[in-house]
C-alpha cells in the first residue's frame, strides 16, 4: 500500500533513497504510525514537519543500504575517496619529513598571505565607511611650482560660499581647518587639536553620535567629541551639557558645551576629529584672517554633489574662481581646480600634497602582495618538488593502481584531492599562525590595526581561493606527471625520474633566486636601519632641549629665569625651530621665483643648535643693521646658483637682502623630508616663542625636570610644551625604523626557511634514491670529501644561475625600494651582495653536510640491503 | 568470553522489551520509555539500539501483521533471548554488588 498523501513527498522519497529495502517496511511503518498518531495529537501541519525530523534523524547507519546491497555501485567515488584518503595519510606518516616540510612551508606561506590579506583590506577600506562616498568630493588645485606640477588640497576660504550659491546642484559644502588649542575641563588640561567645519560636516561624514544631535553643531557655542576624547577628559559618563574652555591663542579663549560625543571610529579611517566646532568661530578666534581674501586658504574643502553629471559641469566652471585667486596673489600660479571623490580620495593622496588624508604605506601596498606571492611561490615549489621526487617510492602503488583498472584520469583526481588534503591541513596551520604569531607581530612593529575578521565573507572567498589555488597549483604537474607513466614500465623498472627532472631544477633555481632576493633586502635593511640611526641631522641634536612659550610676552622673563640654571650652557630664542615650524617664502630673480624656508632665530641660535658654518659670519648681537643680514645653507646657494656667496644680495618683497654667512645642509623634519633651500633672518623681539637651551652632556634629563617645574609656576593655566630636541621627529621615528629592519629580517628569515627546507627536501631524497650507488662508492674506497662533491656538483650550476640572477635583480629591486621610501636613500654598497651570497652559500653547503654527515656515519652494507 | 556490554539507553530498551513482552515493537517501545522515564525519546534511537542489541544476540525477532494504522505494513516484535537476559542480570548484579558496597558513613550528610 502506498503511503497516505499527507505524508511529505520529498522527505519519504530521500527515505526510500536511503533506506535499505528489507528494513524499508518495519521503519518506515513505524514512523508512519508516529505520523498518524501525530495528526491526531497536534495537527497536521506539526505532524508533517516532525515526520521530516524522523527521516532525517533515522538517516543512520542501521538503516543505510548494506556494504553488499546497491550502497557499493552508488558510493563508488566517496569510497575511493577515503580510499585515497587513507593512502594520503599513510604515505604521510611514512615520510614525517616532506610531509612537515610541505605542510609547514605551506602553512607559513598562507599565513603571510592572511597577514597580506588583513593589511590590503585595511588599506581599501579606509574612509569607505561613509554613506556619501561617492557624492562627496574633495577641492584641490593644481599649482606650477617652479616648473613642476603640483597638487594641492587645500582651498581659498571663500570658495565653499561661493560655489553653494553659484551652483544649485551642489547640495552641501564644508570647510575644514584645523588648529591647536588648549583644551581645559576642571583640572584636566591638553594641547589638542580643534576641527572647525561647516554644520554639514555630518550630514556628508558618516560619523554616527553615541550621544546628542549632529544638528547642535549650528550653534557657534556648541562642541562635539569624538568617543576617544571623551573618555579621556569624562571616562565613562555622558558629558552631554558639560562645559569645556577652549583656549586658542594668548588671550582669546572660550567656553563650549558638549552637545555631541560620536560612536569610535572605524578602525580603517584616516579623516576623523577629536574636536568639532562652527566654521563661524574661526573669525572669532583668529580676528586677523581677512576672510574675503581669494588668496587666504582653509585646509580642505568639501562639496557634495549628488548627480555625478553635474560634476563635469561645475568642474567646467571653475576656472573663474581660478582667475580671482590668481588676480590677488603674485607668489604662485594656480592652473585650474580639480574634483577629488572622498571614495578614491585616500588612494589619490600621495599626490597630492597638504591633502586632509595621507598615506604613509605606498611601498607597503606594492612589496606587501609581492612579499606573499613570494612566499606562496617558494610553499608551492617546495610542495611541487617534494611531490615529484617522491613520486618514485610510490611508483608500484601507481603500477598496482593502474593495472587493476584505474584511469589516467582516476589518478590525477587521487593526487589532487591528496594535495588539497595537504592544503586544507596547510590552511587550518596557516590560520592558527596568521592570527596567534604573525598577525599580532605585524600589528606591533606597523601600529596598524589590523584584523582578520572571520565574519567577514570576502575572507572566506580568499581563503578558499587561496586554498584551491594553492592546492590545484601545487598538485596539477605532479598529478599529471605522475599520472602518465605506463604500467608496464613501472614493473619493470625502466621509469627513472626525480633527479633529472628539468622542471624540478627551474623551480629549486627560482627558489634559490626568490631566497637571494630576499637576504638582499635583509642585509640592506639591516645596514639601513643603522645608516639611519647614525646618520648626521647638520646639528647637534643631542644636550638640546627646547619649549614654546603660550605667550611671546614672556619671553624675556622666563629666559632670565632658564639663564640661572647653572645646567643650561647656552640659550637662544627663535621664531621658527628646526624640526616644529618653519615659514616659507618666495624670491624674485631676473629669471624665475624660488620657494625657499625662513627662519626667524636670534644670534646664539647656531651656536646653541651647532649648526655648522661653512664660511662667512654668523649675525652680531642683535645690531639693527643686522637685519638686512642672512645666513643661507648650502642647498640656498646650489639652488640659486650664487657663487661667491658671502656679500650676494636678493630681494623678498622688494627688500634687499645680503648674505653673511653659508650653513651646513641640515635636515628640519625628519629624513623623509627633502632639505630645501633655507635662510635665517635676525628674529623680531616680539616673535620670539621658541626658546632652546643647550645643556651639560648628562644633565637633560635633570634640566627638563627642572623646566616642566618651571613651567608650572610661570603658565599654570598651560600644559609644558616643550621636550628633548633628539625626539622632535617623534619620539618612536628610530623605532618605526628599526621595526622596518625587523620586519624585512623576518620575512627573509621566513623565505630562506622555506627555501633551505625545500632544498633540504630534495637533497635527502636524493640521497636516499641514490644510497646504493653511494655504498658502492664507500665499499670502493670514496672519501666523503668525494661523496660530498658528488652531490654538491648537481646542485652548484643551479645555484650558480640562482646567484648570477637573483643578487643583481635583488641589489636593483633594493635599490629602487630604498630610493621609493626614502629622500636620502643608504648608497648600495658591495658588502651587501657579498654578503647575501656567502649567507646563501653557507646555509646550502650545511645542508648538503647534514646529508653527506649521515651518508658517513651509516654502514655500506646497510645501504646496499637496501631494496 | 568478554563482559557483555550494554549501554545506558540499550539497558533501558533492553528492559523495556522484556516489559512489553509480545507486543515489544518501536513505537511501542519508544513510548513506554518516554512515559516511564519521563523523557523525551526519538525513534531512531530505539531503531538504533534494538538493532544494535539484535546483532550482539541479545534481542530476536521476527514480523508481525500488517496494520492499517501504519498504512498497511507490518511490525517488526523483539523478544529478550538468553543472552539478553544474562547481560541485564550482570548489569543488575554489578549495580547491586556496587551499590551494596558504599559505606552508610558516605550518606552520613553533615551540615557543616
Amino acid at each position: 500500500m502506498e503511503p497516505s498523501k499527507q505524508i511529505p513527498k520529498l522527505a519519504h522519497k530521500f527515505f526510500k533513497w536511503y533506506c535499505r529495502g528489507d528494513r524499508y517496511e518495519e521503519l518506515h511503518g513505524d514512523i508512519e504510525e508516529f505520523f498518524y498518531d501525530r495528526i491526531e495529537e497536534k495537527g497536521l501541519r506539526k505532524a508533517q514537519w516532525l515526520y521530516l525530523m524522523d527521516v532525517l534523524r533515522g538517516c543512520q547507519s542501521y538503516a543505510w543500504k548494506n556494504n553488499n546491497g546497491q550502497f557499493h555501485s552508488k558510493f563508488n567515488h566517496l569510497i575511493m575517496l577515503k580510499n585515497y584518503f587513507k593512502t594520503s595519510l599513510r604515505s604521510m606518516m611514512r615520510n614525517p619529513l616532506s610531509s612537515f616540510i610541505n605542510i609547514f612551508g605551506l602553512s607559513m606561506s598562507i599565513g603571510i598571505c592572511l597577514v597580506v590579506y588583513a593589511f590590503m583590506d585595511y588599506q581599501y577600506s579606509i574612509d569607505q565607511h561613509h554613506e556619501h562616498k561617492n557624492e562627496v568630493y574633495l577641492v584641490t588645485f593644481y599649482v606650477d611650482k617652479e616648473g613642476e606640477t603640483l597638487q594641492y588640497g587645500k582651498s581659498p576660504v571663500m570658495l565653499a560660499e561661493t560655489l553653494k550659491l553659484d551652483y544649485p546642484q551642489i547640495s552641501k559644502t564644508s570647510r575644514v581647518e584645523d588648529r591647536n588649542v588648549v583644551v581645559k575641563y576642571k583640572n584636566k588640561v591638553f594641547h589638542e587639536e580643534v576641527r572647525y567645519v561647516d554644520p554639514e560636516f555630518l550630514e556628508m561624514f558618516t560619523f554616527p553620535l553615541k550621544w546628542g544631535e549632529p544638528s547642535s553643531l549650528q550653534g557657534l557655542n556648541n562642541i562635539i567629541i569624538s568617543a576617544e576624547m571623551s573618555e579621556k577628559y569624562f571616562a565613562d559618563v555622558n558629558p552631554i551639557g558639560y562645559d569645556l574652555m577652549l583656549k586658542f591663542g594668548d588671550d582669546i579663549k572660550k567656553t563650549f558645551t558638549i552637545t555631541g560625543v560620536a560612536e569610535p571610529f572605524p578602525d580603517a579611517h584616516q579623516i576623523s576629529f577629536d574636536f568639532l566646532i562652527n566654521f563661524s568661530n574661526f573669525g572669532y578666534t583668529h580676528p586677523e584672517i581677512d576672510f574675503k581674501d581669494w588668496y587666504k586658504l582653509v585646509d580642505a574643502t568639501f562639496v557634495q554633489i549628488e548627480n555625478p553629471t553635474d560634476v563635469a559641469l561645475i568642474h567646467a566652471g571653475m576656472d573663474k574662481y581660478r582667475d580671482l585667486v590668481n588676480s590677488t596673489n603674485n607668489d604662485w600660479e594656480m592652473l585650474s581646480f580639480q574634483f577629488e571623490q572622498l571614495a578614491t580620495l585616500f588612494d589619490r593622496s600621495q599626490y597630492i600634497s597638504e591633502s586632509i588624508t595621507y598615506n604613509y604605506d605606498e611601498a607597503g601596498r606594492i612589496t606587501l602582495p609581492i612579499l606573499g606571492l613570494f612566499m606562496l611561490v617558494l610553499g608551492c615549489f617546495n610542495y611541487i618538488n617534494i611531490a615529484i621526487v617522491s613520486a618514485s617510492k610510490r611508483l608500484k602503488e601507481i603500477g598496482v593502481r593502474k593495472s587493476i583498472g584505474a584511469s589516467k584520469m582516476a589518478t590525477v583526481i587521487q593526487f589532487l584531492s591528496e594535495n588539497i588534503l595537504v592544503t586544507s591541513f596547510a590552511l587550518l596551520v596557516g590560520i592558527f599562525l596568521a592570527v596567534s604569531l604573525f598577525l599580532p607581530w605585524f600589528i606591533g612593529i606597523s601600529q596598524m590595526r589590523l584584523s582578520l575578521n572571520f565574519g567577514d565573507e570576502n575572507l572566506w572567498l580568499f581563503v578558499i581561493a587561496l586554498t584551491l589555488i594553492t592546492g590545484v597549483i601545487s598538485g596539477l604537474y605532479p598529478a599529471f606527471y605522475i599520472s602518465k607513466f605506463q604500467t608496464v614500465h613501472i614493473f619493470k623498472g625502466v621509469v627513472k625520474f626525480g633527479q633529472k627532472n628539468l622542471l624540478t631544477k627551474v623551480f629549486l633555481c627560482v627558489q634559490l633566486m626568490l631566497a637571494s632576493i630576499l637576504i638582499i633586502s635583509a642585509v640592506t635593511f639591516t645596514q639601513n636601519t643603522d645608516f639611519q640611526t647614525t646618520r648626521d641631522w647638520g646639528y647637534d641634536q643631542h644636550n638640546v632641549l627646547y619649549l614654546k612659550l603660550p605667550d611671546v610676552s614672556a619671553f624675556p622673563e622666563f629666559k632670565d629665569l632658564l639663564a640661572q640654571n647653572p645646567n643650561i650652557l647656552s640659550l637662544a630664542g627663535s621664531a621658527h625651530h628646526l624640526g616644529h615650524q618653519v615659514d616659507y617664502d618666495i624670491i624674485q630673480t631676473p629669471e624665475r621665483r624660488y620657494e625657499v624656508r625662513l627662519m626667524s632665530v636670534e644670534p646664539e641660535y647656531f651656536e646653541t643648535m651647532k649648526l655648522r658654518l661653512l664660511e662667512g659670519t654668523t649675525f652680531n648681537a642683535h645690531y639693527e643693521s643686522d637685519k638686512r643680514m642672512v645666513l643661507v645653507n648650502e642647498s640656498f646657494i646650489n639652488n640659486l646658483n650664487i657663487t661667491d656667496a658671502v656679500g650676494h644680495t636678493f630681494k623678498v618683497d622688494s627688500i634687499k637682502y645680503e648674505i653673511t654667512g653659508v650653513i651646513q645642509d641640515f635636515h628640519i623634519y625628519s629624513f623623509y623630508d627633502k632639505i630645501r633651500p633655507t635662510y635665517f633672518t635676525l628674529a623680531d623681539t616680539d616673535k620670539l616663542s621658541y626658546i632652546s637651551m643647550r645643556v651639560k652632556p648628562g644633565s637633560s634629563y635633570d634640566t627638563y625636570n627642572a623646566l616642566r617645574e618651571e613651567w608650572a609656576t610661570f603658565f599654570p593655566e598651560t600644559p609644558f610644551l616643550g621636550g628633548h630636541q633628539a625626539d622632535v621627529w617623534g619620539a618612536d621615528y628610530y623605532e618605526m625604523e628599526a621595526n622596518q629592519g625587523d620586519f624585512v629580517r623576518a620575512v627573509a628569515l621566513i623565505a630562506v626557511l622555506l627555501a633551505t627546507m625545500g632544498f633540504y627536501g630534495l637533497v635527502t631524497l636524493n640521497v636516499s634514491g641514490r644510497v646504493r650507488e653511494f655504498s658502492i662508492r664507500k665499499v670502493l674506497g670514496a672519501g666523503l670529501k668525494n661523496i660530498a662533491g658528488i652531490i654538491t656538483k648537481q646542485y652548484l650550476a643551479l645555484l650558480m644561475v640562482a646567484i648570477l640572477i637573483g643578487i643583481p635583480t635583488g641589489f636593483f629591486l633594493v635599490e629602487s625600494l630604498l630610493n621609493l621610501l626614502y629622500e636620502y636613500p643608504m648608497p648600495m654598497n658591495h658588502s651587501i651582495w657579498l654578503l647575501s651570497v656567502v649567507i646563501l652559500v653557507s646555509i646550502l653547503f650545511l645542508v648538503v653536510l647534514t646529508q653527506v654527515k649521515k651518508l658517513a656515519k651509516s654502514n655500506p652494507v646497510e645501504g646496499l640491503k637496501v631494496e | 568470553m568478554e563482559r557483555l556490554h550494554l549501554g545506558e539507553f540499550e539497558e533501558l530498551v533492553l528492559l523495556t522489551v522484556g516489559v512489553l513482552y509480545e507486543d515489544a515493537y518501536a513505537v511501542a517501545i519508544t513510548k513506554e520509555i518516554s512515559h516511564q522515564s519521563k523523557r523525551s525519546v526519538n525513534v531512531s534511537a530505539v531503531h538504533k539500539s534494538l538493532y544494535r542489541l539484535e546483532e550482539k544476540g541479545m534481542l530476536k525477532s521476527h514480523l508481525g501483521e500488517a496494520e492499517a494504522k501504519r498504512g498497511g505494513k507490518r511490525k517488526r516484535l523483539f523478544s529478550i533471548t538468553p543472552v539478553g537476559k544474562k547481560a541485564l542480570d550482570d548489569s543488575m548484579e554489578l549495580r547491586t554488588k556496587l551499590r551494596n558496597q558504599i559505606p552508610d558513613m558516605a550518606f552520613n550528610w553533615k551540615i557543616s
